[in-house]
């Protein structure tokens, strides 16, 4: 954040105006849903003004200085969203005091990432970079942890830039169209998908609760709350979840799944791509 | 300190703005309406972000914000009614849209990082996002069912 002077960020008027005009096409054109199966993607504001920012970045509109620029807008803009979460929060601490044990305890469910994900990972011809591929979805917290104990230019280190990368460009909206789609589409109730959407990141948060509200607008306070406090959570704890839990676990399968290719690929003959 | 502080209430004056041209095109609120709330917002970010400058711990400012603004909207707080009813007027999406905005155009400069990426890197990535997602809603169904709250 302070690579860029913010004295200069403030006077990109050029940058502002440009994101003035894209706040207000995409939210006076408002959201639209299309039906896929049982299920609904939502097609949100958010989301038309992401492509549409990302368009003009290979336009002459924006040149690469107020691309960089635009990074402490988003940096400060989540600290005010986490504000208006953090008020939609106080009203409602009973019922997130009620559901604390399944706000604790869906934490655990970050670990899906190592099943899910490393298995495929390993399956696709990855080697050590799956380590730091899966052990986390890779937030900032997560980069520094890999990059500390394994280097930067390790295979762990690739792996978890190449992560990190894949959920700046695309981690929220990502989020936003499989949690609507999800939520519509499963019986799962929307507030545990809420409760999910707290991933540790506030625009990725933002976009999956958002979404949520798009398809349950009745439900809007809770699911902010839910998803506020989850995220908050999993800010707080995220970090020390994967040092002490998250890691050795995903070294341990990753060992134990080479172990086995090893045995097989020895008892088959032939090399192991 | 007095530097940074000056320099982020303009960005977050900025941001607001984008905000409030949203939450007026989107959500039909007009600005004036949503400026109390907005001005809250902005208060409480700042505080958070001059915590994270003035104190020894590593807690990053949207630690302390969070935490800010759960305590002054909590019922038993003086004056969380106004809190409550001004902040309301600002929806969460239309402090989305803008963050998103920004983030399609910063994103440019790492497009060609991404393209680097290859197929493969990208499938796992979509695995570790719905790995986590679908992991956490799987759990937090199980729970606030067995309590009776869903």
């Amino acid at each position: 954040m302070e690579k860029v002077e913010l004295g200069t960020v403030i006077k990109d008027w050029r940058l502002h105006a440009i994101a003035f005009i894209l706040v207000a096409i995409t939210e006076a054109i408002g959201q639209f849903s299309i039906s896929v199966g049982p299920g609904v993607i939502l097609l949100l504001p958010m989301l038309y003004a992401f492509f549409l920012g990302l368009g003009l970045y290979f336009t002459p509109l924006i040149s690469e200085k107020n691309a960089k620029n635009a990074e402490p807008l988003i940096i400060l803009g989540v600290t005010l969203l986490i504000a208006k979460i953090g008020v939609t929060i106080g009203p409602q601490i009973e019922a997130i005091i009620a559901a604390g044990p399944a706000l604790l305890l869906q934490e655990l469910g970050n670990l899906g990432t190592i099943f899910l994900a490393l298995p495929l990972a390993v399956l696709l011809g990855f080697r050590r970079e799956s380590i730091g591929m899966t052990h986390s979805i890779a937030r900032e917290p997560n980069v520094g942890l890999i990059v500390n104990k394994f280097g930067f230019s390790s295979p762990e280190g690739r792996g978890v830039m190449a992560v990190y990368i894949f959920g700046t460009v695309f981690g929220a909206v990502f989020l936003g169209l499989i949690s609507g789609l999800l939520a519509t589409a499963t019986p799962l109730h929307p507030l545990s998908f809420a409760m999910a959407s707290g991933v540790g990141s506030g625009s990725m948060m933002a976009a999956a609760s958002g979404s949520l509200i798009g398809a349950y607008p009745e439900l809007e306070e809770q699911i902010v709350a839910f998803a506020g406090a989850s995220n908050l959570l999993s800010l707080s704890t995220g970090l020390y979840f994967s040092i002490f839990i998250g890691l050795p676990l995903t070294e341990k399968l990753y060992s134990i799944m080479m172990r086995r290719s090893e045995r097989k690929a020895a008892k088959g003959g032939g090399p192991h791509a | 300190m007095l530097k940074s502080v000056i320099e982020w209430t303009w960005v977050l004056a900025i941001f607001g703005v984008a905000a409030l041209i949203g939450n007026w095109f989107g959500m039909d609120v007009l600005p004036w309406e949503a400026i109390p709330g907005m001005l809250v917002l902005i208060a409480v970010s700042l505080v958070g972000l001059m915590l994270e400058k003035a104190l020894p711990f590593s807690m990053p400012a949207v630690g302390y914000i969070g935490i800010l603004a759960i305590i002054i909207s909590l019922p038993w707080f003086p004056g969380s009614d106004y809190v409550v009813a001004w902040t309301s007027q600002i929806g969460i999406l239309a402090l989305a849209t803008p963050i998103l905005a920004y983030a399609g155009i910063s994103v440019g400069s790492n497009w060609a990082d991404f393209r680097k990426l290859g197929f493969r890197s990208f499938l796992v990535a979509i695995a570790v996002f719905l790995g986590t997602f679908i992991g956490s809603a799987l759990i937090a169904e199980v729970i606030l069912r067995w309590q009776g709250i869903i």
